[in-house]
């Protein structure tokens, strides 16, 4: 979604005035700073898509901050209004989690180490991760005045690790699923059929293959089949697709998703629209090399975090190491278990990835990596769900590892 | 023994500063203009101490090491010394002492991330300094 500036746009929205609407209600209510997390709230004041677990906080005069979850950050700056030293992000890193961002954005730029904070609570019927909300909990405290109340979710997060045969064939099935996603795709975009065709186009495309194929839902929060063309490959890792249309010279990404009985296909795959030039072959050429280097890593015993120092080194061997973001996998599981890896909670960095995980033959995990370069216009996405196996992984999606040059 | 230089002392920082110029061009630093401070808890003797950095244009052109208050820095990176000296004495990578939470950043995300290669070069460096903990 493009930032709509113009008033005379018949679409345009006052989003600053209904910041400073929000601001003298809070001047009313002798609020000194807003922290707004609900979906809603975003929509409102941000004016563009905010997947991700995202907070605005709004100080009593001048622009609202925005945090969202890193691999958002940069595709946000790019479509809301709010200039983009105040779209921020946190991320898996110590000082960076959610609550030591934004406490102390709170406390160290706006200056605001006490007074009256407003936020949000309350009770809905629509879902997201799920966690029992503080309205929640402390109504059904109170409704249940006898019980004592223990945090139990690693009991199904430690069981659900290793996955059952079922729960893994489901899987290959989701995976070959959106395998057909990605023939149908490159079926209409090859032999100039790119042409005049758009994100959106593309991701309906993929959707009704795999539809055929006997998916359910593009089942990613994230905007569903997610698109990148041209610029907005290098914006990072999420990428709801546009009216953008695709052209000739641009890199293309592809991210498409499939549901089959609650497992979750995920493949990524890439192409440059010809004509490429040798520098976006180079790019192209790294990209696919670091993924096999990756992949060829996997196995029982390895960690996380050894396997984003592998990567990082042999991109910076290549001479690419500026490009590539500095993770390479996320968690999997059946509908709504995405991202963390693991079931410990570090006291540390808490409900990250653990990076001392230490993989046991059947965990699965979608291998994930980032590679962008904004100021060249370029960037690559992989995701594929995986297996690890005692010697090595199954790689799910069949479809061929390669960055192909159609025109 | 006595070739080694102690951790963070004046003749340990001018050695950083020789080293950074003379091995990090300003294309290899990607021309950025950009300054952090490490600030090491804990240190041997108590106090607090940091290390601070500043590359204009991709050129390095400030080290300082001290205790106290650090100059105005766009990044600030805080951990324990020992964490900071594993990473110099490359036992530990700093990504994974940031993604393990056993440093802690303050700055923009965001941009950290594009210069996290650009940090790992500078590391590299200071880990061939002949150094005493």
């Amino acid at each position: 979604m493009t930032r709509i500036l113009d008033p005379t746009d018949k679409y345009y929205i006052d989003n600053p005035g209904r910041v400073k609407a929000i601001q003298a209600e809070m001047a009313r209510r002798g609020i000194d700073v807003y922290l707004g997390s609900r979906i809603r709230t975003m929509s409102f004041v941000l004016d563009t898509f905010c997947p991700w677990r995202s907070y605005v906080i709004i100080p009593p005069e001048g622009q609202p901050a925005f945090f969202t979850f890193v691999v958002d950050a940069l595709r946000i700056a790019d479509e809301t209004w709010i200039d983009s030293d105040h779209v921020r992000a946190y991320g898996p890193m110590g000082g960076m989690d959610q609550v030591s961002a934004i406490t102390d954005f709170i406390k160290e730029e706006l200056g605001i180490r006490k007074g009256r904070l407003g936020f949000e609570d309350g009770i809905s019927t629509y879902t997201a991760e799920g966690n029992l909300s503080h309205w929640e909990y402390t109504h059904f405290k109170d409704a249940l005045p006898d019980f004592e109340w223990i945090n139990s979710h690693d009991i199904v997060d430690g069981l659900s690790l290793i996955k059952d045969k079922g729960t893994i064939e489901r899987f290959r099935t989701a995976s070959l699923i959106v395998d057909e996603g990605h023939k149908a795709a490159r079926a209409a975009l090859i032999n100039g059929g790119f042409k005049g065709m758009t994100e959106t186009v593309i991701a309906g495309i993929a959707a009704l293959a795999m539809r055929k194929a006997g998916s359910v839902s593009e089942w990613n929060f994230a905007g569903l089949n997610e698109i990148s063309s041209g610029f907005r490959t290098g914006l990072g890792a999420c990428t709801p697709p546009t009216t953008k249309e695709i052209g000739a010279g641009e890199p293309l990404m592809l991210d498409f998703h499939a549901m089959f009985k609650l497992a979750l296909g995920d493949h990524s795959h890439n192409y440059l629209i010809g004509p490429a030039t040798k520098r976006q072959r180079w790019h192209a050429d790294n990209f696919v090399a670091i993924i096999q280097k990756v992949i060829d890593n996997y196995r029982a015993g390895t960690t996380p975090g050894t396997l984003a120092a592998i990567m990082m080194d042999f991109a910076e061997s290549r001479g690419c190491g500026d490009f590539i973001q500095p993770a390479c996998e996320h968690g999997i599981g059946l509908f709504g278990d995405e991202w963390r890896i693991g079931a410990v909670v570090n006291p540390d960095l808490p409900y990250w990835t653990d990076q001392d995980h230490v993989y046991q033959e059947n965990e699965m995990v979608v291998c994930a990596m980032q590679y962008a370069a904004p100021e060249e216009n370029i960037g690559f996405r992989y995701e594929n769900d995986i297996v690890i196996t005692k010697d090595g992984c199954e790689v799910l999606s069949k479809y061929p590892l390669g960055i192909e040059e159609i025109s | 023994m006595s070739d080694l230089l102690a951790y963070l002392s004046p003749s340990w920082r001018d050695e950083a500063l020789q080293r950074l110029q003379s091995e990090l061009p300003p294309e290899k630093m990607n021309n950025v203009t950009t300054s952090m401070s490490n600030i090491y808890k804990n240190c041997p003797g108590g106090d607090e101490q940091f290390l601070f950095v500043e590359c204009r244009d991709g050129k390095v052109t400030r080290v300082e090491t001290g205790s106290g208050e650090p100059p105005q820095a766009e990044f600030r990176i805080i951990g324990d010394y020992e964490t900071f000296a594993k990473i110099s004495r490359a036992e530990l990578g700093s990504q994974k002492a940031l993604m393990t939470g056993k440093l802690k950043l303050k700055g923009n995300l965001a941009r950290a991330l594009k210069l996290a290669a650009v940090a790992d070069r500078l590391n590299k460096v200071l880990a061939k300094i002949p150094t005493q903990y």
